[in-house]
Protein backbone atom coordinates (compact mmCIF):
# COMPACT_ATOMS: atom_id res chain seq x y z
CA UNK A 1 0.00 0.00 0.00
CA UNK A 2 1.87 3.36 -1.20
CA UNK A 3 -0.68 5.93 -0.29
CA UNK A 4 -3.43 5.76 2.49
CA UNK A 5 -6.25 7.60 1.42
CA UNK A 6 -8.93 5.12 2.40
CA UNK A 7 -12.75 6.74 1.41
CA UNK A 8 -11.21 10.29 0.43
CA UNK A 9 -10.71 12.34 -2.43
CA UNK A 10 -7.13 13.20 -3.14
CA UNK A 11 -8.33 16.28 -5.29
CA UNK A 12 -9.08 18.00 -2.13
CA UNK A 13 -5.46 18.62 -2.09
CA UNK A 14 -5.75 21.01 -5.02
CA UNK A 15 -3.18 23.73 -5.80
CA UNK A 16 -0.07 21.21 -5.27
CA UNK A 17 0.29 19.20 -8.35
CA UNK A 18 2.05 19.55 -11.84
CA UNK A 19 -0.99 19.62 -13.72
CA UNK A 20 -3.88 21.12 -12.19
CA UNK A 21 -7.73 20.83 -13.28
CA UNK A 22 -10.05 23.70 -11.41
CA UNK A 23 -14.14 22.94 -12.05
CA UNK A 24 -13.62 22.05 -15.49
CA UNK A 25 -16.70 21.55 -17.44
CA UNK A 26 -16.23 20.61 -21.18
CA UNK A 27 -19.26 20.79 -23.49
CA UNK A 28 -19.56 19.87 -27.25
CA UNK A 29 -22.82 22.11 -27.76
CA UNK A 30 -25.41 20.93 -26.21
CA UNK A 31 -23.89 17.88 -24.18
CA UNK A 32 -22.00 17.93 -21.60
CA UNK A 33 -19.09 15.38 -21.51
CA UNK A 34 -16.99 16.62 -18.21
CA UNK A 35 -19.39 17.85 -14.97
CA UNK A 36 -17.00 20.19 -13.07
CA UNK A 37 -13.76 17.98 -12.83
CA UNK A 38 -11.28 18.88 -10.44
CA UNK A 39 -8.21 17.08 -10.09
CA UNK A 40 -4.34 17.86 -9.00
CA UNK A 41 -1.58 15.20 -11.22
CA UNK A 42 1.25 14.71 -8.43
CA UNK A 43 4.70 15.46 -10.03
CA UNK A 44 6.50 12.34 -10.74
CA UNK A 45 3.45 10.04 -9.68
CA UNK A 46 1.87 7.42 -12.80
CA UNK A 47 -2.33 8.36 -12.12
CA UNK A 48 -4.31 6.10 -14.09
CA UNK A 49 -7.93 7.15 -15.45
CA UNK A 50 -10.51 4.16 -15.74
CA UNK A 51 -13.90 4.38 -17.06
CA UNK A 52 -16.12 2.68 -19.67
CA UNK A 53 -15.67 3.86 -23.60
CA UNK A 54 -17.54 6.88 -24.37
CA UNK A 55 -17.04 8.45 -20.72
CA UNK A 56 -14.71 11.45 -21.66
CA UNK A 57 -11.44 9.74 -20.59
CA UNK A 58 -9.94 11.19 -24.09
CA UNK A 59 -11.80 14.46 -23.33
CA UNK A 60 -10.29 14.45 -19.75
CA UNK A 61 -6.63 13.75 -20.98
CA UNK A 62 -6.76 16.18 -23.64
CA UNK A 63 -7.34 19.05 -21.29
CA UNK A 64 -4.27 18.36 -19.33
CA UNK A 65 -1.94 19.58 -22.34
CA UNK A 66 -5.04 22.02 -23.77
CA UNK A 67 -5.57 20.62 -27.15
CA UNK A 68 -8.86 20.78 -25.94
CA UNK A 69 -10.29 24.20 -23.93
CA UNK A 70 -12.68 24.25 -20.86
CA UNK A 71 -15.59 25.33 -21.71
CA UNK A 72 -15.27 27.22 -18.02
CA UNK A 73 -12.77 26.19 -15.54
CA UNK A 74 -8.84 26.97 -14.89
CA UNK A 75 -5.96 24.84 -16.01
CA UNK A 76 -2.41 25.29 -14.20
CA UNK A 77 0.46 23.76 -15.40
CA UNK A 78 3.45 24.13 -12.74
CA UNK A 79 1.34 26.50 -11.46
CA UNK A 80 0.94 28.57 -14.38
CA UNK A 81 -2.48 28.97 -15.49
CA UNK A 82 -2.53 27.82 -19.30
CA UNK A 83 -6.29 28.05 -20.84
CA UNK A 84 -6.51 31.32 -21.16
CA UNK A 85 -2.89 31.28 -23.02
CA UNK A 86 -3.13 31.60 -26.67
CA UNK A 87 -1.65 29.00 -29.04
CA UNK A 88 2.06 30.25 -29.50
CA UNK A 89 2.10 30.19 -25.76
CA UNK A 90 0.84 27.20 -25.38
CA UNK A 91 3.16 25.66 -28.35
CA UNK A 92 6.30 26.46 -25.80
CA UNK A 93 4.76 24.87 -22.82
CA UNK A 94 3.20 21.66 -24.78
CA UNK A 95 6.96 20.87 -25.22
CA UNK A 96 7.60 19.31 -21.90
CA UNK A 97 4.82 17.26 -22.79
CA UNK A 98 4.61 13.62 -24.89
CA UNK A 99 0.98 12.25 -25.70
CA UNK A 100 0.34 8.94 -26.75
CA UNK A 101 -2.54 8.96 -28.87
CA UNK A 102 -5.15 6.32 -28.94
CA UNK A 103 -4.74 5.54 -32.55
CA UNK A 104 -1.10 6.22 -32.37
CA UNK A 105 -1.58 9.24 -34.96
CA UNK A 106 1.34 8.83 -37.01
CA UNK A 107 2.13 10.85 -39.77
CA UNK A 108 1.16 8.76 -42.92
CA UNK A 109 3.19 10.82 -45.04
CA UNK A 110 6.27 10.45 -42.93
CA UNK A 111 8.65 7.43 -42.03
CA UNK A 112 9.33 5.91 -38.96
CA UNK A 113 12.09 7.66 -38.61
CA UNK A 114 11.06 10.95 -39.83
CA UNK A 115 7.91 10.31 -37.21
CA UNK A 116 10.02 10.22 -34.48
CA UNK A 117 12.26 12.86 -35.08
CA UNK A 118 9.60 15.54 -36.25
CA UNK A 119 9.31 17.05 -32.91
CA UNK A 120 13.77 17.08 -33.10
CA UNK A 121 13.18 18.65 -36.19
CA UNK A 122 10.29 20.72 -35.10
CA UNK A 123 12.27 22.25 -31.69
CA UNK A 124 16.48 21.83 -31.70
CA UNK A 125 19.04 22.54 -34.39
CA UNK A 126 20.16 19.54 -35.15
CA UNK A 127 24.06 19.87 -34.79
CA UNK A 128 24.63 16.31 -36.12
CA UNK A 129 22.49 13.32 -37.80
CA UNK A 130 24.43 11.06 -36.97
CA UNK A 131 23.51 11.42 -33.23
CA UNK A 132 19.48 11.43 -33.84
CA UNK A 133 19.98 8.40 -35.52
CA UNK A 134 21.81 6.67 -32.69
CA UNK A 135 18.69 8.50 -30.62
CA UNK A 136 15.88 7.04 -32.90
CA UNK A 137 18.02 3.53 -32.79
CA UNK A 138 17.76 3.78 -28.70
CA UNK A 139 13.62 4.57 -28.40
CA UNK A 140 12.84 2.01 -31.01
CA UNK A 141 15.12 -0.80 -29.05
CA UNK A 142 13.20 0.34 -25.94
CA UNK A 143 9.59 -0.16 -27.62
CA UNK A 144 11.02 -3.16 -29.27
CA UNK A 145 11.35 -2.11 -32.80
CA UNK A 146 14.68 -1.42 -33.97
CA UNK A 147 14.94 -1.81 -37.46
CA UNK A 148 11.84 -0.27 -38.68
CA UNK A 149 13.42 2.23 -39.60
CA UNK A 150 12.39 2.89 -43.03
CA UNK A 151 8.98 1.50 -42.33
CA UNK A 152 6.15 3.73 -43.54
CA UNK A 153 3.14 3.59 -41.03
CA UNK A 154 1.00 1.97 -43.45
CA UNK A 155 3.20 -0.98 -43.31
CA UNK A 156 3.05 -1.44 -39.38
CA UNK A 157 0.32 -3.36 -37.55
CA UNK A 158 -2.11 -1.35 -34.94
CA UNK A 159 0.28 -2.41 -31.93
CA UNK A 160 3.37 -1.66 -33.81
CA UNK A 161 2.17 1.86 -34.95
CA UNK A 162 1.10 2.51 -30.78
CA UNK A 163 4.63 1.87 -30.00
CA UNK A 164 6.18 3.96 -32.88
CA UNK A 165 4.25 6.85 -31.56
CA UNK A 166 5.47 6.01 -27.94
CA UNK A 167 8.73 6.38 -29.40
CA UNK A 168 7.80 9.69 -30.97
CA UNK A 169 6.05 10.49 -27.69
CA UNK A 170 9.30 10.09 -25.14
CA UNK A 171 11.60 11.85 -28.38
CA UNK A 172 12.07 14.91 -26.53
CA UNK A 173 12.26 13.63 -23.30
CA UNK A 174 9.10 15.56 -21.87
CA UNK A 175 8.62 15.78 -18.10
CA UNK A 176 4.92 14.78 -18.47
CA UNK A 177 3.56 11.95 -20.87
CA UNK A 178 0.44 11.50 -20.95
CA UNK A 179 -0.78 8.00 -22.81
CA UNK A 180 -4.71 7.42 -24.13
CA UNK A 181 -4.90 3.82 -23.99
CA UNK A 182 -1.43 2.32 -24.53
CA UNK A 183 -1.97 -1.05 -24.27
CA UNK A 184 -5.20 -1.30 -26.36
CA UNK A 185 -5.12 -3.43 -29.18
CA UNK A 186 -1.45 -4.91 -27.90
CA UNK A 187 -1.17 -8.67 -26.72
CA UNK A 188 -1.08 -9.31 -23.26
CA UNK A 189 3.19 -9.78 -23.87
CA UNK A 190 3.56 -6.45 -25.39
CA UNK A 191 1.05 -4.63 -23.11
CA UNK A 192 3.35 -5.77 -20.37
CA UNK A 193 6.45 -4.77 -22.16
CA UNK A 194 4.34 -1.09 -22.24
CA UNK A 195 3.90 -0.65 -18.56
CA UNK A 196 7.49 -1.75 -18.06
CA UNK A 197 8.12 1.00 -20.34
CA UNK A 198 5.54 3.46 -18.29
CA UNK A 199 7.45 1.97 -15.06
CA UNK A 200 11.24 2.68 -15.60
CA UNK A 201 10.36 5.86 -17.18
CA UNK A 202 8.72 6.83 -13.90
CA UNK A 203 11.95 5.53 -12.06
CA UNK A 204 14.60 6.45 -13.55
CA UNK A 205 13.44 9.74 -15.53
CA UNK A 206 11.11 10.57 -12.67
CA UNK A 207 8.30 11.03 -15.31
CA UNK A 208 4.92 12.32 -14.39
CA UNK A 209 2.42 10.00 -16.15
CA UNK A 210 -1.47 10.09 -16.58
CA UNK A 211 -2.81 6.78 -18.61
CA UNK A 212 -5.96 6.55 -19.33
CA UNK A 213 -6.96 2.97 -19.93
CA UNK A 214 -9.70 0.28 -19.40
CA UNK A 215 -7.12 -2.37 -19.07
CA UNK A 216 -7.52 -3.27 -15.67
CA UNK A 217 -4.20 -5.11 -15.20
CA UNK A 218 -2.43 -2.46 -16.71
CA UNK A 219 -3.98 0.13 -14.40
CA UNK A 220 -2.97 -2.27 -11.11
CA UNK A 221 0.40 -2.70 -12.73
CA UNK A 222 1.50 0.75 -13.24
CA UNK A 223 -0.79 3.15 -11.14
CA UNK A 224 0.48 5.15 -7.72
CA UNK A 225 -2.99 6.32 -8.07
CA UNK A 226 -6.74 5.38 -10.22
CA UNK A 227 -9.33 7.77 -10.35
CA UNK A 228 -12.43 6.11 -11.88
CA UNK A 229 -14.77 8.26 -14.65
CA UNK A 230 -18.56 7.90 -14.78
CA UNK A 231 -20.58 10.17 -17.25
CA UNK A 232 -18.15 12.76 -17.01
CA UNK A 233 -17.67 12.70 -12.78
CA UNK A 234 -14.91 11.55 -10.75
CA UNK A 235 -16.59 8.75 -8.65
CA UNK A 236 -13.49 7.04 -7.07
CA UNK A 237 -10.11 8.35 -6.52
CA UNK A 238 -7.79 6.45 -4.37
CA UNK A 239 -4.69 4.04 -4.78
CA UNK A 240 -5.38 0.27 -6.41
CA UNK A 241 -6.27 -1.02 -3.22
CA UNK A 242 -8.81 1.36 -2.35
CA UNK A 243 -10.13 1.47 -5.81
CA UNK A 244 -10.26 -2.84 -5.90
CA UNK A 245 -12.71 -2.78 -2.31
CA UNK A 246 -14.29 0.72 -3.43
CA UNK A 247 -17.90 -0.13 -1.79
CA UNK A 248 -19.91 1.88 -4.78
CA UNK A 249 -21.57 -1.06 -7.56
CA UNK A 250 -20.34 0.73 -10.90
CA UNK A 251 -16.46 0.52 -9.93
CA UNK A 252 -16.77 -3.06 -8.74
CA UNK A 253 -18.79 -3.81 -11.88
CA UNK A 254 -16.24 -2.28 -13.93
CA UNK A 255 -13.12 -3.34 -11.98
CA UNK A 256 -14.25 -7.23 -12.57
CA UNK A 257 -15.48 -6.87 -15.96
CA UNK A 258 -19.10 -7.82 -14.75
CA UNK A 259 -22.19 -6.73 -16.95
CA UNK A 260 -24.46 -4.43 -14.23
CA UNK A 261 -27.75 -6.23 -13.96
CA UNK A 262 -29.56 -3.48 -15.84
CA UNK A 263 -27.61 -4.24 -18.86
CA UNK A 264 -28.43 -7.76 -18.09
CA UNK A 265 -32.24 -7.03 -17.56
CA UNK A 266 -32.72 -5.30 -21.50
CA UNK A 267 -30.40 -8.78 -22.65
CA UNK A 268 -33.32 -11.04 -21.30
CA UNK A 269 -36.20 -8.43 -22.37
CA UNK A 270 -34.58 -8.28 -26.17
CA UNK A 271 -36.07 -12.00 -26.36
CA UNK A 272 -34.45 -15.24 -28.21
CA UNK A 273 -31.62 -14.68 -31.05
CA UNK A 274 -33.83 -16.21 -33.60
CA UNK A 275 -36.42 -13.56 -33.11
CA UNK A 276 -33.86 -10.64 -33.64
CA UNK A 277 -32.78 -12.07 -36.58
CA UNK A 278 -33.68 -11.28 -39.97
CA UNK A 279 -34.46 -14.44 -42.68
CA UNK A 280 -34.36 -14.35 -46.14
CA UNK A 281 -38.24 -15.73 -45.69
CA UNK A 282 -38.98 -12.60 -44.22
CA UNK A 283 -38.63 -10.45 -47.43
CA UNK A 284 -40.01 -13.06 -50.08
CA UNK A 285 -43.43 -11.52 -50.24
CA UNK A 286 -41.68 -8.46 -51.18
CA UNK A 287 -39.72 -10.01 -54.43
CA UNK B 1 -40.41 27.07 -33.71
CA UNK B 2 -39.47 27.83 -37.59
CA UNK B 3 -38.18 31.28 -36.31
CA UNK B 4 -35.83 29.37 -33.48
CA UNK B 5 -34.51 27.37 -36.15
CA UNK B 6 -33.23 30.03 -38.83
CA UNK B 7 -32.06 32.01 -35.88
CA UNK B 8 -29.77 29.02 -35.12
CA UNK B 9 -28.45 28.55 -38.14
CA UNK B 10 -28.00 32.23 -39.31
CA UNK B 11 -26.17 32.12 -35.53
CA UNK B 12 -24.00 29.06 -36.71
CA UNK B 13 -23.53 31.19 -40.45
CA UNK B 14 -21.78 33.98 -39.07
CA UNK B 15 -20.16 32.13 -36.31
CA UNK B 16 -18.46 29.92 -39.51
CA UNK B 17 -17.69 32.64 -41.66
CA UNK B 18 -15.64 34.20 -38.33
CA UNK B 19 -13.82 30.91 -37.73
CA UNK B 20 -13.23 30.99 -41.74
CA UNK B 21 -11.94 34.42 -41.06
CA UNK B 22 -10.00 34.01 -38.77
CA UNK B 23 -8.57 30.68 -40.32
CA UNK B 24 -7.34 32.69 -43.58
CA UNK B 25 -5.73 35.45 -41.86
CA UNK B 26 -3.77 33.15 -39.35
CA UNK B 27 -2.82 31.07 -42.74
CA UNK B 28 -1.80 34.13 -44.72
CA UNK B 29 0.25 35.17 -42.06
CA UNK B 30 1.86 31.83 -41.79
CA UNK B 31 2.16 31.68 -45.20
CA UNK B 32 3.90 35.01 -44.95
CA UNK B 33 6.71 33.58 -42.08
CA UNK B 34 7.44 30.79 -44.16
CA UNK B 35 8.18 32.45 -47.46
CA UNK B 36 11.00 34.64 -45.52
CA UNK B 37 12.34 31.13 -43.72
CA UNK B 38 14.17 29.11 -45.36
CA UNK B 39 13.76 25.99 -43.36
CA UNK B 40 10.31 25.48 -44.32
CA UNK B 41 11.19 25.63 -48.49
CA UNK B 42 11.68 21.62 -48.65
CA UNK B 43 7.81 21.60 -47.41
CA UNK B 44 6.89 23.99 -49.87
CA UNK B 45 8.80 22.20 -52.63
CA UNK B 46 7.17 18.81 -51.88
CA UNK B 47 3.96 20.46 -52.55
CA UNK B 48 4.57 22.36 -55.44
CA UNK B 49 5.64 18.66 -56.78
CA UNK B 50 2.61 17.46 -55.13
CA UNK B 51 -0.01 20.46 -56.28
CA UNK B 52 1.84 21.04 -59.49
CA UNK B 53 3.51 19.25 -61.46
CA UNK B 54 0.37 16.29 -61.92
CA UNK B 55 -2.01 19.03 -62.62
CA UNK B 56 -0.30 20.18 -65.94
CA UNK B 57 -2.05 17.71 -68.36
CA UNK B 58 -6.02 18.54 -67.00
CA UNK B 59 -5.02 22.18 -67.10
CA UNK B 60 -3.63 22.13 -70.57
CA UNK B 61 -6.02 19.89 -71.73
CA UNK B 62 -8.82 22.49 -70.55
CA UNK B 63 -7.77 25.02 -72.21
CA UNK B 64 -7.03 23.29 -75.23
CA UNK B 65 -10.93 22.54 -75.45
CA UNK B 66 -12.03 26.17 -74.50
CA UNK B 67 -9.65 27.11 -77.40
CA UNK B 68 -11.23 24.85 -79.97
CA UNK B 69 -15.33 25.10 -78.44
CA UNK B 70 -14.60 29.07 -79.04
CA UNK B 71 -13.42 29.02 -82.65
CA UNK B 72 -16.27 26.66 -83.58
CA UNK B 73 -18.97 28.20 -81.67
CA UNK B 74 -17.80 32.00 -82.92
CA UNK B 75 -17.06 31.54 -86.14
CA UNK B 76 -20.71 31.13 -87.64
CA UNK B 77 -21.46 34.13 -85.98
CA UNK B 78 -18.62 36.13 -87.33
CA UNK B 79 -18.54 35.22 -90.86
CA UNK B 80 -22.65 35.89 -90.99
CA UNK B 81 -21.14 39.63 -90.87
CA UNK B 82 -18.18 38.91 -92.59
CA UNK B 83 -15.69 39.28 -90.05
CA UNK B 84 -14.71 36.12 -89.40
CA UNK B 85 -11.00 37.27 -89.80
CA UNK B 86 -11.46 39.07 -85.97
CA UNK B 87 -11.84 35.83 -84.84
CA UNK B 88 -8.47 35.33 -83.15
CA UNK B 89 -9.25 38.99 -80.79
CA UNK B 90 -12.34 36.82 -79.44
CA UNK B 91 -10.38 33.60 -79.27
CA UNK B 92 -7.57 34.81 -77.26
CA UNK B 93 -8.72 37.94 -75.33
CA UNK B 94 -11.29 35.24 -74.18
CA UNK B 95 -9.22 32.85 -73.46
CA UNK B 96 -6.64 34.90 -71.39
CA UNK B 97 -8.74 37.05 -69.74
CA UNK B 98 -11.63 35.03 -68.70
CA UNK B 99 -12.07 31.61 -69.72
CA UNK B 100 -8.47 30.01 -69.16
CA UNK B 101 -7.88 31.39 -65.54
CA UNK B 102 -11.76 30.71 -64.35
CA UNK B 103 -11.61 27.14 -65.92
CA UNK B 104 -8.12 26.53 -65.26
CA UNK B 105 -8.54 27.32 -61.81
CA UNK B 106 -11.91 25.61 -61.60
CA UNK B 107 -10.29 21.95 -62.83
CA UNK B 108 -7.12 22.83 -60.05
CA UNK B 109 -10.26 23.60 -57.18
CA UNK B 110 -11.53 19.72 -58.22
CA UNK B 111 -8.11 18.07 -58.70
CA UNK B 112 -5.89 19.92 -55.57
CA UNK B 113 -8.80 21.16 -53.33
CA UNK B 114 -10.25 17.72 -53.53
CA UNK B 115 -6.66 16.34 -52.31
CA UNK B 116 -5.66 18.84 -49.99
CA UNK B 117 -9.11 18.72 -48.05
CA UNK B 118 -9.36 14.70 -47.89
CA UNK B 119 -5.83 14.67 -46.91
CA UNK B 120 -5.80 16.66 -44.20
CA UNK B 121 -9.31 15.78 -42.88
CA UNK B 122 -8.13 12.22 -42.81
CA UNK B 123 -5.16 13.46 -40.75
CA UNK B 124 -8.03 15.45 -38.26
CA UNK B 125 -9.98 12.44 -37.66
CA UNK B 126 -7.32 10.18 -37.11
CA UNK B 127 -5.81 12.62 -35.04
CA UNK B 128 -2.54 13.39 -36.11
CA UNK B 129 -3.10 16.73 -36.59
CA UNK B 130 -3.95 16.95 -32.96
CA UNK B 131 -0.23 15.27 -32.83
CA UNK B 132 1.48 18.43 -34.69
CA UNK B 133 -0.07 20.46 -32.03
CA UNK B 134 0.70 18.00 -28.79
CA UNK B 135 4.44 18.69 -29.87
CA UNK B 136 4.54 22.71 -29.56
CA UNK B 137 3.92 22.85 -33.59
CA UNK B 138 1.45 25.12 -35.13
CA UNK B 139 -0.78 23.12 -37.63
CA UNK B 140 -1.20 26.12 -39.63
CA UNK B 141 2.34 26.78 -40.31
CA UNK B 142 3.54 23.26 -40.55
CA UNK B 143 0.62 22.39 -43.23
CA UNK B 144 -1.55 24.79 -44.19
CA UNK B 145 1.16 27.78 -44.68
CA UNK B 146 3.44 25.38 -47.48
CA UNK B 147 0.30 24.45 -49.46
CA UNK B 148 -1.02 27.73 -49.69
CA UNK B 149 2.22 29.02 -51.08
CA UNK B 150 2.63 26.35 -53.08
CA UNK B 151 -0.99 27.22 -54.69
CA UNK B 152 -0.56 30.64 -54.58
CA UNK B 153 2.60 30.50 -56.80
CA UNK B 154 1.84 27.49 -59.04
CA UNK B 155 -2.07 28.56 -59.88
CA UNK B 156 -0.68 31.29 -61.85
CA UNK B 157 1.92 29.07 -63.91
CA UNK B 158 -1.10 26.42 -64.44
CA UNK B 159 -2.95 29.24 -65.84
CA UNK B 160 -0.29 30.33 -68.06
CA UNK B 161 -0.31 26.74 -69.64
CA UNK B 162 -4.08 26.37 -69.93
CA UNK B 163 -3.57 29.98 -71.94
CA UNK B 164 -0.81 28.89 -74.38
CA UNK B 165 -3.05 25.54 -74.82
CA UNK B 166 -6.10 27.60 -75.47
CA UNK B 167 -4.25 29.45 -78.23
CA UNK B 168 -2.95 26.84 -79.51
CA UNK B 169 -6.46 25.25 -79.57
CA UNK B 170 -8.22 28.42 -81.31
CA UNK B 171 -5.42 28.45 -83.73
CA UNK B 172 -6.01 25.16 -84.84
CA UNK B 173 -9.57 25.10 -85.36
CA UNK B 174 -9.49 28.56 -86.92
CA UNK B 175 -6.68 28.30 -88.92
CA UNK B 176 -6.50 24.66 -90.17
CA UNK B 177 -9.90 23.19 -90.10
CA UNK B 178 -11.90 26.32 -90.73
CA UNK B 179 -9.42 28.22 -93.24
CA UNK B 180 -9.00 31.72 -92.31
CA UNK B 181 -6.07 33.27 -92.79
CA UNK B 182 -2.92 33.02 -90.74
CA UNK B 183 -1.66 36.38 -91.09
CA UNK B 184 -4.49 38.16 -90.64
CA UNK B 185 -6.01 35.75 -87.53
CA UNK B 186 -2.12 36.30 -85.86
CA UNK B 187 -2.34 40.58 -87.11
CA UNK B 188 -6.30 40.81 -85.54
CA UNK B 189 -5.07 38.87 -82.66
CA UNK B 190 -1.74 41.19 -81.81
CA UNK B 191 -3.62 44.05 -82.23
CA UNK B 192 -6.59 43.43 -79.96
CA UNK B 193 -4.92 41.50 -77.07
CA UNK B 194 -3.04 43.71 -74.86
CA UNK B 195 -0.46 42.73 -71.98
CA UNK B 196 -2.67 44.19 -70.11
CA UNK B 197 -5.24 41.50 -70.90
CA UNK B 198 -2.66 38.73 -70.40
CA UNK B 199 -1.14 39.89 -66.97
CA UNK B 200 -4.69 40.31 -65.62
CA UNK B 201 -5.71 36.80 -66.39
CA UNK B 202 -2.59 35.42 -64.48
CA UNK B 203 -2.88 37.84 -61.42
CA UNK B 204 -6.18 36.34 -61.19
CA UNK B 205 -4.47 33.40 -61.16
CA UNK B 206 -3.02 34.32 -57.92
CA UNK B 207 -6.18 35.26 -56.27
CA UNK B 208 -7.97 32.12 -57.34
CA UNK B 209 -4.88 29.94 -55.78
CA UNK B 210 -5.03 31.17 -52.23
CA UNK B 211 -8.52 31.06 -52.53
CA UNK B 212 -8.70 26.98 -53.33
CA UNK B 213 -5.78 26.83 -50.76
CA UNK B 214 -7.27 28.42 -47.58
CA UNK B 215 -11.11 26.99 -48.27
CA UNK B 216 -9.40 23.56 -48.74
CA UNK B 217 -7.20 23.57 -45.60
CA UNK B 218 -10.45 25.01 -43.70
CA UNK B 219 -12.62 22.26 -44.40
CA UNK B 220 -9.77 19.65 -44.16
CA UNK B 221 -9.01 21.00 -40.80
CA UNK B 222 -12.46 21.20 -39.49
CA UNK B 223 -13.76 18.36 -40.99
CA UNK B 224 -16.46 15.96 -38.78
CA UNK B 225 -15.28 12.42 -37.57
CA UNK B 226 -15.25 9.49 -39.81
CA UNK B 227 -15.50 8.90 -43.73
CA UNK B 228 -18.59 10.67 -43.94
CA UNK B 229 -17.12 13.79 -42.76
CA UNK B 230 -14.24 13.58 -44.92
CA UNK B 231 -16.15 13.24 -48.03
CA UNK B 232 -18.47 15.82 -46.71
CA UNK B 233 -16.03 18.14 -46.10
CA UNK B 234 -14.41 17.75 -49.89
CA UNK B 235 -17.89 18.23 -51.30
CA UNK B 236 -18.00 21.13 -49.41
CA UNK B 237 -14.65 22.67 -50.33
CA UNK B 238 -15.29 22.04 -53.80
CA UNK B 239 -18.71 23.54 -53.77
CA UNK B 240 -17.21 26.84 -51.75
CA UNK B 241 -13.73 26.88 -54.11
CA UNK B 242 -16.14 27.19 -57.47
CA UNK B 243 -18.16 30.02 -55.78
CA UNK B 244 -15.67 32.11 -55.07
CA UNK B 245 -13.51 31.57 -57.94
CA UNK B 246 -17.13 32.96 -59.69
CA UNK B 247 -17.22 35.76 -56.98
CA UNK B 248 -13.81 37.15 -56.84
CA UNK B 249 -13.74 36.77 -60.85
CA UNK B 250 -16.06 39.23 -61.05
CA UNK B 251 -15.14 40.85 -57.88
CA UNK B 252 -11.15 41.37 -60.08
CA UNK B 253 -13.23 42.57 -63.34
CA UNK B 254 -14.52 45.02 -61.30
CA UNK B 255 -11.52 46.76 -59.86
CA UNK B 256 -8.88 45.85 -62.53
CA UNK B 257 -11.76 47.69 -64.85
CA UNK B 258 -11.17 50.48 -63.04
CA UNK B 259 -7.90 50.56 -62.45
CA UNK B 260 -7.05 50.25 -66.42
CA UNK B 261 -9.47 52.99 -67.21
CA UNK B 262 -7.75 54.98 -64.63
CA UNK B 263 -3.79 54.42 -65.35
CA UNK B 264 -2.88 52.02 -68.51
CA UNK B 265 -5.01 54.81 -70.29
CA UNK B 266 -2.77 57.59 -69.16
CA UNK B 267 -0.05 55.38 -70.13
CA UNK B 268 -1.18 55.43 -73.55
CA UNK B 269 -1.47 58.55 -74.22
CA UNK B 270 1.74 59.34 -73.10
N1 LIG C 1 -15.04 16.79 -30.91
C1 LIG C 1 -16.14 16.28 -30.35
N2 LIG C 1 -17.36 16.76 -30.69
C2 LIG C 1 -18.47 16.29 -30.12
N3 LIG C 1 -18.51 15.29 -29.22
C3 LIG C 1 -17.34 14.76 -28.84
C4 LIG C 1 -16.09 15.22 -29.38
N4 LIG C 1 -15.10 14.51 -28.81
C5 LIG C 1 -15.69 13.66 -27.96
N5 LIG C 1 -17.03 13.79 -27.97
C6 LIG C 1 -17.99 13.04 -27.15
O1 LIG C 1 -17.48 12.96 -25.85
C7 LIG C 1 -17.74 11.71 -25.30
C8 LIG C 1 -16.48 11.15 -24.68
O2 LIG C 1 -15.59 10.81 -25.69
P1 LIG C 1 -14.15 10.23 -25.38
O3 LIG C 1 -13.46 11.11 -24.41
O4 LIG C 1 -13.48 10.03 -26.71
O5 LIG C 1 -14.47 8.82 -24.72
P2 LIG C 1 -13.43 7.73 -24.21
O6 LIG C 1 -13.63 7.69 -22.74
O7 LIG C 1 -13.84 6.45 -24.85
O8 LIG C 1 -12.06 8.17 -24.62
C9 LIG C 1 -18.31 10.83 -26.37
O9 LIG C 1 -19.68 10.66 -26.13
C10 LIG C 1 -18.10 11.62 -27.64
O10 LIG C 1 -19.21 11.47 -28.49
MG1 LIG D 1 -10.74 7.48 -25.87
Amino acid sequence: MKQQNKGKNTNTKNGDGIIVLKNVIKKFSAKIVLENISLAIEKGKTTVVIGPSGCGKTVLIKHLILLLRPTSGEVYFKGQRIDNLNEGQLNQIRTHYGFLFQGGALFDSLSVTENITFPIRQHCEIPDWNQVGELVKSKLAMVGLDGFQNYYPANLSGGQRKRVALARAIALNPEVILYDEPTTGLDPIRSDVINELILKLQRELNVTSVVVTHDMTSAYKVADRIIMLHKGKIIADGDADFIRNHPHPIVQHFIKGQVSDDDLAVLRMSGTMSQAQFLPRDFEQDL
Amino acid sequence: MIIGTVGAKTIEGVNNMGRFARFAWQSMIASFRSSISPCTYPLIWTQMNIIGVRSVPVVMITGAFVGMTLAVQAYDQLAGMGLEEHLGVLINISVVKELGPVLAAVMLAGRIGGALTAELGTMNVTEQIDAVRSMGTDPVRYLAAPRVLACLLLTPVLIIYADLMGIIGGYFVSVVQLGINSRAYWDFSASGVELWDVSIGIIKGLFFGVAIAVISCYKGFTCKEGAHGVGQACTEAFVASFISILALDFALAVIFKAIYNTFWQIKSLV
